[in-house]
């Protein structure tokens, strides 16, 4: 099963989101979240996304969605410490996040791979990446 | 192409889990399968469009499947609502 990794500058974002994602399904679905400073205050670090990861990191792979700006920076900088083998398997996706992660789980409960997941979440691009 | 019209009478109508449900069912069939609710309609295999159709209780819907197991396709969904998403 592919895991979810919700990356945000609020905790309470990433917890509502993992909250309203995971009832979706009755099958419990990997999903690790990354949100806040070290000391509690609003921000992402790249040691969190780093162990939000680990948490759900299979050989199926990892969907990564993150909020706003620099959670971007945290989360390709983690991703870059990752070990090789392991960095092909992980996406970073721009997708809208409360959108891109309902749809996520349900896709990832069905199964689905990486790739497949990927193309579907591509139409819920908010062109956050460029 | 097959189709079948049905009230929805699920408490919830056809939202969070029981449309995640609906959408796990019919992604599992070859077919292209649409939900219509008046003019407008949704592709049965996505979760944002079927919620998107904000479909209550007592709502009706057309399930329609078009390809080569269609009719098994919408049997199966129409069973599912009639059942209540169990």
């Amino acid at each position: 099963m592919v895991g979810l990794v919700i990356v945000s500058h609020c905790i309470e974002i990433a917890q509502g989101i993992r909250k309203l994602a995971s009832q979706m399904t009755p099958e419990p679905v990997p999903i690790a979240i990354a949100a806040g400073t070290n000391d509690g205050r609003l921000g992402t670090n790249a040691e969190q996304v780093t162990r939000a990861i680990n948490e759900v990191y299979s050989s199926e792979g990892v969907i990564i969605l993150f909020d706003l700006g620099s959670a971007l920076m945290s989360t390709e900088l983690a991703v870059e410490c990752l070990p090789e083998e392991q960095q092909k398997n992980v996406v970073i996706l721009d997708a809208a996040i409360v959108e891109g992660a309902i749809t996520a789980v349900v896709e990832i409960s069905l199964n689905k791979n990486l790739k497949e997941i990927k193309d579907v979440l591509k139409d819920l691009s908010i062109n956050k990446m460029n | 192409m097959y189709s079948q019209k049905i009230i929805v009478e699920n408490e919830e109508g056809l939202h969070a889990r029981p449309a995640a449900k609906f959408v796990q069912t019919g992604s599992k069939f070859q077919s292209g399968i649409t939900i219509l609710k008046g003019q407008k309609k949704a592709n049965a295999k996505s979760i944002l469009q079927v919620m998107s159709l904000s479909i209550t209780k007592g709502t009706e819907i057309i399930v329609c499947a078009e390809g080569p197991d269609e009719e098994q396709a919408v049997l199966t969904l129409i069973d599912l609502i009639k059942g209540n998403f169990n």
